[in-house]
């Protein structure tokens, strides 16, 4: 019987990264494989390369050696555009547009790669929303108003309901109250469990939520004994 | 002190100019006493002044002599790359590698509105006449040149402050279009401010050069004024046009070949 492909494999992924000391490998020959329905948190120190790897996985970084594949498909046969709307990553640092809440969550359904798909209408956005308590936040609000932990929300909400097979998370629950947090690990463990495959960068203690822990270190991927 | 007249206009002599720099050394006395550290400067740009003028005068007078269709050509070449090199060095958040679309937004803009001012409204004949044709693509060039110079600077000041947003954006699938498009908007509307005021401001805060010079030389005022409203208007859309080419060849520089937003650690 043929073996069932990864949802998302990565092999030999290499960058390396010019500093003011010279030339410095953040990733020397990363190998990772993501089962469907699993979450995998990945800790490490500071400046280890834990954004890079996301980054690389997303083919959102230049310079990547190494292959990529997602569900048995090399990245090399997959425009990257398209590659990101399966691979999708969330940013650590929010970036929202200038506009309204509703306008925010609506936006990927205005660009180009997805002409011709219906964008989710309000009772989907409104329901998206009140699984991450932010029930008492309304659409039309001026997302300016909005506190971080709230615009956190909102782009986690975002890529969720672009429906991507796998979710690169960085640092998630960076900027959220413990309450909060325990909304999105959730809605992040409801969406693996639905056959997703999740990747969490994550400084916090463990939640309990994580299949498996891994450690980037000087380069390298270690499994974290539990 | 006597003047002269030729065809009604008054010529300056040479201990009249000196009468004029007279200003400059007052105001560079004047500085040096508030120690306001801006008298080199100051005797720098006076002394360029003279120079540059006078080179031009010759430059010019040689030009119109000569009459011949390369030597314009030439000239505004020259005038071209010159106006690039300053656009260059105008935005120093722009990437290396702009001097073409400098040039060629600089070349498009000072070809067609110069030779549409020449050609459909002045009725310039020969088409080349360096009377017209020097003089114009000057005032073309050169505010086209500012317009050019904020609009680049703009959009890449702007992509930069944007950086969180647009690898948000590249995230989602967005094309290096869809990602800058707010940038790009920007920077136009800041490449046409200078053009906007001047038409806001011509005839009632200051009366525009080209036309001042007319009055001088001796022409009647309703012709230099209409003379003046031709320039304004075509100076205005050559800025538009110029800022919108080298705008549009440029903002790419910052996105990879797989229209990832380059941040500033990744660039070489």
């Amino acid at each position: 019987m043929p073996e069932t492909p990864h949802m998302l494999d990565a092999r030999a992924l290499t960058v390396d990264r010019r500093v003011d000391a010279g030339l410095i490998r953040v990733l020397d020959g990363v190998d990772l494989a993501l089962e469907a329905g699993t979450l995998t948190d990945i800790v490490g120190p500071s400046g280890s390369g834990k954004s890079t790897l996301l980054l690389a996985l997303a083919r959102l970084l230049p310079g990547v050696e190494g292959t990529l594949a997602l569900e048995g498909t090399a990245a090399e046969t997959i425009e990257p555009r398209l590659w990101r709307m399966r691979v999708a990553y969330l940013p650590q640092r929010n970036a929202l547009q200038p506009g309204t809440v509703a306008s925010n969550l609506t936006l990927p359904w205005r660009l180009k790669i997805r002409a011709g798909l219906q964008a989710p209408d309000e009772a989907t956005l409104r329901e998206a929303l009140d699984r991450v308590r932010l029930a008492d936040v309304a659409l039309d609000r001026d997302v300016a108003r909005l506190s971080e932990g709230q615009a956190a929300r909102i782009t986690f909400v975002r890529t969720l309901l672009t429906r991507p097979r796998v979710l690169l998370l960085d640092e998630p629950d960076a900027a959220l109250d413990a309450e909060s947090s325990a909304e999105v690990g959730r809605a992040t463990r409801e969406f693996a469990d639905a056959g997703g495959a999740v990747v969490r960068v994550r400084h916090h203690v463990a939640d309990g939520l994580a299949d498996r822990r891994l450690r980037l270190e000087h380069g390298h991927l270690t499994e974290v004994a539990s | 002190m006597t003047t002269q007249l030729a065809g009604g206009v008054v010529l300056i002599g040479w201990p009249q100019l000196l009468l004029a720099s007279g200003f400059v050394f007052v105001t560079g006395a004047l500085a040096l006493w508030m120690q306001l550290g801006v008298t080199k400067d100051l005797a720098i740009g006076a002394v360029r002044t003279y120079v540059q003028l006078l080179l031009l005068g010759l430059v010019l007078g040689w030009a119109f002599s000569v009459n011949q269709w390369w030597v314009v050509v030439g000239i505004l070449a020259l005038m071209t790359v010159a106006a690039a090199r300053i656009i260059l060095k105008r935005a120093p958040d722009a990437p290396s590698g702009l001097f073409w679309a400098a040039v060629t937004s600089m070349a498009v803009t000072g070809i067609t509105v110069t030779f549409a001012v020449t050609g459909l409204v002045i009725g310039a004949d020969p088409w080349y006449s360096p009377r017209y044709v020097i003089p114009i693509a000057g005032m073309v060039l050169g505010n086209s040149m500012t317009g050019i110079a904020l609009s680049l600077e703009r959009v890449f000041s702007d992509l930069d402050a944007r950086a969180d947003e647009l690898l948000a954006m590249s995230a989602l699938g967005a094309t290096p279009w869809e990602a800058a498009h707010p940038s790009i908007r920007t920077a136009l509307r800041a490449g046409l401010i200078p053009a906007i005021n001047s038409m806001a401001a011509a005839g009632i805060v200051f009366i525009p050069g080209m036309m001042t010079g007319q009055i001088l030389a001796g022409a009647d005022p309703l012709e230099a004024t209409k003379y003046q409203i031709v320039v304004m208007l075509m100076v205005a859309a050559a800025e538009v046009i110029g800022a919108v080419i080298a705008v549009l060849m440029s903002y790419k520089r910052r996105f990879t070949a797989d229209g990832v937003f380059l941040e500033k650690g990744l660039r070489d």
